[in-house]
């Protein structure tokens, strides 16, 4: 990747970005006594810095550069095992970092607009906690990644765990444990990985460039079953975090049990990060044996977008019903990543950014309910619409983004993902689309629940509307929902260099039944320059 | 052989550090006996001589005493393991020594020769004289944990561990009788010499009747399960600081001297029965250490099992067999020294004497209440877990890369498996600390200078390992040299 045109700005830009949030904290951690005023200036001022940060790797940006093949920084870590300090970024980590950046300062924001107790810590919390995303987004060394991966845990055990709601220890607990059992099978095969490696080359390294060069060139000669188990073990490690159904049960106990910030960014960006170690990781290192298992993948997806919009549908409580859309929205992520066309694979990335904005959101605005009633039940609402004007319009935009009403994100990135799967499947695509019909019902349900019907409830008389920290941290993402829904262009160009990777490396491997032929849809859209298909892409 | 050994500058150059830690300590008992009013300055004249040992460390590799000792990379590593312990036990259990109003000598003096023993044994390049080491180390332990001699339970414990280590020391000196019977000679030197000549027969009844008795022995100092039973009872009863170097810088010396013997006997790496034997130690201690730790209620039993369990990661190593295993094992030991002694400082500097905080629940709201020690005791306990960027998580990654590429991969999925299971209770420490408010309120002891130093010190090393460990790698890779450069 070339920054050289922002080296005045400093070579380490990346450093900055990763590692400006816990430069942050750890100043939170030495601010004497119990300011609050001053902790939330420093917490916020260090957010937006950072997001700061991001803009310029945005702007300075080129959207043809492609992983894996240059970095931004490129240092020994540990040279005696061949550990990198290998920093870069392509369109997919640049947009994710963009949506992590954004939603921190959101969380932030509205964390300044509610009454926290331990309020340090709290945000301490969430700068250690965006380190650790930045980080897993923008390392290239495989083991550089999985400190980075760790290291996102405990931040977000303790903000379950500290914050949450009744039954926080056992839902930070389930988080934690989960998640291990994953990563930690992930980090054998990473040691595998180097160690095959190593045999097959002679190098010891734990690079991805370094990894994809030689799995791609066929250099590993690893046999069916090895790749197969080492798939499955970086496939598992992902998977529990996006999550996949039947992995998904850690998901709605965390929501629920999470404090407000907690599940914008646990929905926002935590679960993103499991499809982008998909993207990332398991599908570059190990082609083969994904594309032997994706339709098992695709199963699992489409029993994930069925079943978690189904129970959806069957939930009293906002934030479960959030959650559980959530396991079925990115169940859809992952069957446009197996689907592996161009234009799935466009759709999936939009997607992840596109429910990070409107998930995020959501639970934003169920938070604000909460924080004013203290209950999440949608029995407890109903007809507040006219006390609280500005919370339901926002609230009504989020749901019709998550639902895919044309002219907001949801729509492109589910529109995308369904024409390239149908490309592959006419019934998984079938299939998925009853997830979306379902989708709409429980949504809009939600909706006439909470905010129309009869105003009974008289606790909600003295309900207050959104306030301005709030209204700050919900704001960006409400522009956001509707200019990627219009002008879809700006996200689909700068993931369109790593879609084109991701599609070599399918090409390479893939038996090419698919058809070439451009969805109409997609060219009324004006999207047909992204529907490359594998047979060219491939030359 | 000569009548006499000679004895010239060179051999005393050697063994400066024990000889500088054996006076301070024999400095400090005369001190208790003859000028009782200087107590208080017992810990820094301790630190001092510490720091004065460190420095008469040589740099000089090479075999002394006519071949029966040796100044290496290795010993340089253990003389830092071992001053280390000591130190760290000492500045977090000066104040809470005073407490206890048993603010005797005999602590530090023990302390001292238990150092100089444990680096006698690494030193030794003869067996007789790591035996020398061993109980020059275990004899100052067995009185160190008779220290509540009131105590019924602790005095329980202190007589069962004698009495198990004194068969521990029977196995050992059986097992060397043994090798020099059949071998006829008790010099690792000249073992690695006979085992590399052909003549050497690997699978012999008398050698591997005498090496299992060994290797019995020194599983026993290293708890190891099935030899582990005398930790948690002593790790409870001991005066927590001395837990602090009980339970490191013995059982890195007894691990690194059974590395070298394995080396000496088998250089071109394990044979059959024994590269399995130790799999299964590994394999039992971390199973048996995980899972009792998850029942535990009281910290420094839990943080007993829990080391049984850590110590089975450390002989993965052992059973491993590479360089690179002993490079890791090295950086685990020392990363565990600090990360386990942070866990035993926090106890230290919360107890007020006999008063100590004992159960798990004592610990409640110790988040609010001391954040300071409340962060290190998690630090500590994320780095036992190996959760990065701590230096346990460096320190596991290095054994677990090890047994991976050599094949092993069955035992660093246990391994794993273990570390899942151990999150279990090291997170119960965390949410304790932080999430849990007390029932009663127990009171606390105000907070030391000497302890305040430890934290910090025990908390900055716990994460420049982690993110930094190049410089510690440097140092292992340097002590290794010693076993497979050879």
């Amino acid at each position: 990747m070339n920054l050289t045109h922002l080296q005045p700005l400093g070579a380490d830009l990346l450093t900055t970005l990763v590692f400006l949030p816990a430069l942050g904290a750890l100043l939170l951690a030495f601010l004497p006594g119990s300011s609050k005023v001053a902790a939330k200036a420093v917490a916020l001022a260090t957010s937006v810095l950072t997001f700061g940060v991001s803009v310029l790797l945005y702007r300075g940006f080129d959207p043809a550069t492609s992983l894996p093949e240059a970095f931004a920084i490129d240092r020994p870590w540990i040279p005696q095992f061949g550990i990198r300090y290998q920093l870069g970024m392509d369109g997919l980590s640049l947009a994710l970092v963009l949506l992590t950046t954004l939603l921190t300062v959101s969380v932030l924001l509205v964390s300044c607009g509610q009454e926290i107790e331990k309020l340090k810590g709290y945000l301490i919390a969430f700068l250690l906690l965006e380190t650790g995303m930045l980080g897993s987004l923008v390392a290239l060394d495989a083991l550089l990644f999985y400190v980075f991966w760790e290291v996102m845990l405990v931040p977000m055990y303790f903000i379950i765990g500290v914050w949450g709601g009744k039954r926080r220890i056992y839902a930070a607990m389930k988080f934690f444990l989960f998640t291990l059992v994953g990563s930690l099978l992930m980090f054998v095969a990473i040691l595998y990985t180097a160690n095959v490696h190593l045999h097959a080359t002679g190098i010891q390294s734990f690079s991805l460039a370094d990894w994809t060069r030689a799995a791609s060139a066929g250099a590993w000669h690893l046999p069916a079953g090895t790749e197969a188990l080492l798939f499955g073990a970086f496939a598992l490690a992902f998977l529990v975090k996006v999550p996949l159904w039947p992995l998904h049960t850690w998901l709605p106990d965390a929501h629920v049990e999470a404090p407000t910030g907690g599940s914008i960014i646990l929905a926002g960006v935590l679960l993103k990060l499991g499809t982008y170690g998909l993207l990332r990781f398991a599908y570059p290192l190990f082609p083969h044996a994904a594309a032997r298992y994706g339709p098992l993948l695709a199963v699992l997806a489409l029993i994930g977008i069925v079943y978690g919009a189904w129970v959806a549908a069957a939930q009293k409580d906002m934030k479960k019903l959030v959650a559980y859309s959530s396991v079925s929205h990115l169940a859809l992520v992952v069957l446009g990543i197996v689907a592996g066309t161009g234009a799935a694979l466009s759709g999936a990335i939009f997607q992840m950014i596109g429910h990070g904005l409107t998930t995020g959101l959501l639970f934003l605005l169920v938070g604000v309910l909460y924080a004013r009633r203290h209950t999440r039940e949608m029995a407890d609402y109903g007809g507040i619409a006219a006390r609280v004007p500005v919370t339901t319009t926002l609230f009504v935009v989020a749901t019709l983004g998550s639902i895919g009403l044309p002219g907001l994100n949801g729509f492109i990135g589910e529109f995308l993902i369904l024409g390239g799967v149908f490309q592959v499947s006419v019934a998984w695509a079938a299939i998925a689309a009853t997830g979306l019909i379902l989708g709409a019902i429980y949504l809009l349900t939600l909706v006439q629940k909470v905010f129309w019907g009869p105003d009974t409830v008289p606790a909600n008389r003295t309900l207050t509307d959104i306030n301005g920290w709030e209204l700050a941290g919900a704001f960006p993402l409400v522009v956001l929902i509707v200019f990627l829904g219009v002008f879809p262009r700006p996200l689909l160009t700068l993931v369109d260099g790593s879609v084109k990777t991701l599609q070599r490396v399918g090409a390479r491997v893939g038996p090419n039944e698919l058809r070439p032929a451009v969805r109409p849809g997609l060219t009324r859209l004006g999207l047909h320059e992204i529907e490359t298909p594998r047979a060219e892409a491939s030359r | 052989m000569t009548g006499f050994l000679h004895v010239g500058g060179a051999d005393l150059a050697c063994v400066a550090p024990e000889l500088v830690l054996a006076a301070f300590a024999t400095l400090i008992l005369l001190l208790d006996a003859f000028a009782r009013p200087i107590r208080a300055s017992f810990p820094y004249v301790t630190l001092f001589g510490l720091a004065l040992a460190n420095l008469a460390g040589s740099n000089v590799p090479g075999l002394f005493f006519g071949g029966a000792v040796e100044s290496s990379g290795m010993t340089r590593f253990i003389e830092l393991v071992a001053c280390g312990a000591v130190a760290l036990a000492v500045l977090g259990g000066a104040a809470s020594l005073e407490r206890d109003r048993r603010n005797q000598g005999e602590f530090y003096a023990l302390l001292l020769f238990a150092a100089a023993g444990t680096i006698v044994m690494v030193r030794g390049v003869d067996l007789l004289v790591v035996f020398l080491g061993l109980e020059l180390m275990s004899l100052s332990l067995y009185v160190l944990a008779a220290w509540y001699r009131d105590v019924p339970a602790a005095t329980e414990a202190a007589l069962k561990y004698f009495l198990m280590g004194a068969l521990a020391s029977a196995f050992l000196l059986y097992g060397i009788a043994t090798l020099y019977g059949r071998l006829g000679t008790t010099r690792l030197t000249v073992l690695q010499g006979l085992s590399a000549n052909s003549s050497f027969v690997p699978f012999d009844l008398l050698l591997s009747v005498g090496l299992l008795a060994i290797v019995a022995a020194l599983s026993f100092k290293i708890a190891l399960v099935p030899f582990h039973g005398w930790a948690p009872d002593v790790y409870q009863g001991m005066t927590t600081p001395a837990v602090t170097f009980l339970s490191t810088a013995p059982k890195a010396a007894a691990l690194i001297v059974l590395l070298r013997l394995l080396h000496a006997l088998f250089p071109a790496g394990l044979t059959e029965p024994w590269r399995p034997l130790l799999a299964i130690l590994a394999a039992l201690s971390i199973l048996f250490g995980n899972i009792v730790a998850l029942s535990q209620r009281d910290l420094k039993r839990m943080l007993a099992y829990s080391g049984i369990a850590q110590m089975g990661y450390a002989a993965i190593a052992v059973a491993t067999f590479t360089r690179d295993a002993f490079e890791g094992v090295l950086v685990f030991l020392a990363g565990y020294l600090v990360t386990n002694a942070a866990a035993f400082l926090t106890v230290a500097a919360l107890s007020g004497g006999e008063t100590e905080p004992r159960t798990l629940a004592d610990f409640a709201g110790l988040g609010r209440r001391r954040p300071v020690a409340a962060g290190v005791l998690t630090l500590s306990m994320l780095s036992l877990a190996g959760i990065p960027p701590t230096v346990g998580f460096i320190g596991k990654f290095l054994v677990f890369r090890a047994a991976v590429d050599s094949g092993l991969v069955a035992l660093a999925l246990i391994g794993v498996l273990g570390s899942l299971v151990s999150v279990g209770y090291y997170l119960r420490v965390v949410y304790v600390v932080w999430m849990k408010e007390p029932v009663h309120e127990v009171s606390l002891v105000p907070e030391d200078l000497l302890s305040g130093a430890a934290f910090l010190l025990t908390a900055a090393l716990m994460l420049a390992w982690g993110l930094f460990p190049r410089a510690l790698l440097e140092l292992a890779r340097g002590a290794a040299m010693t076993l497979s450069g050879r």
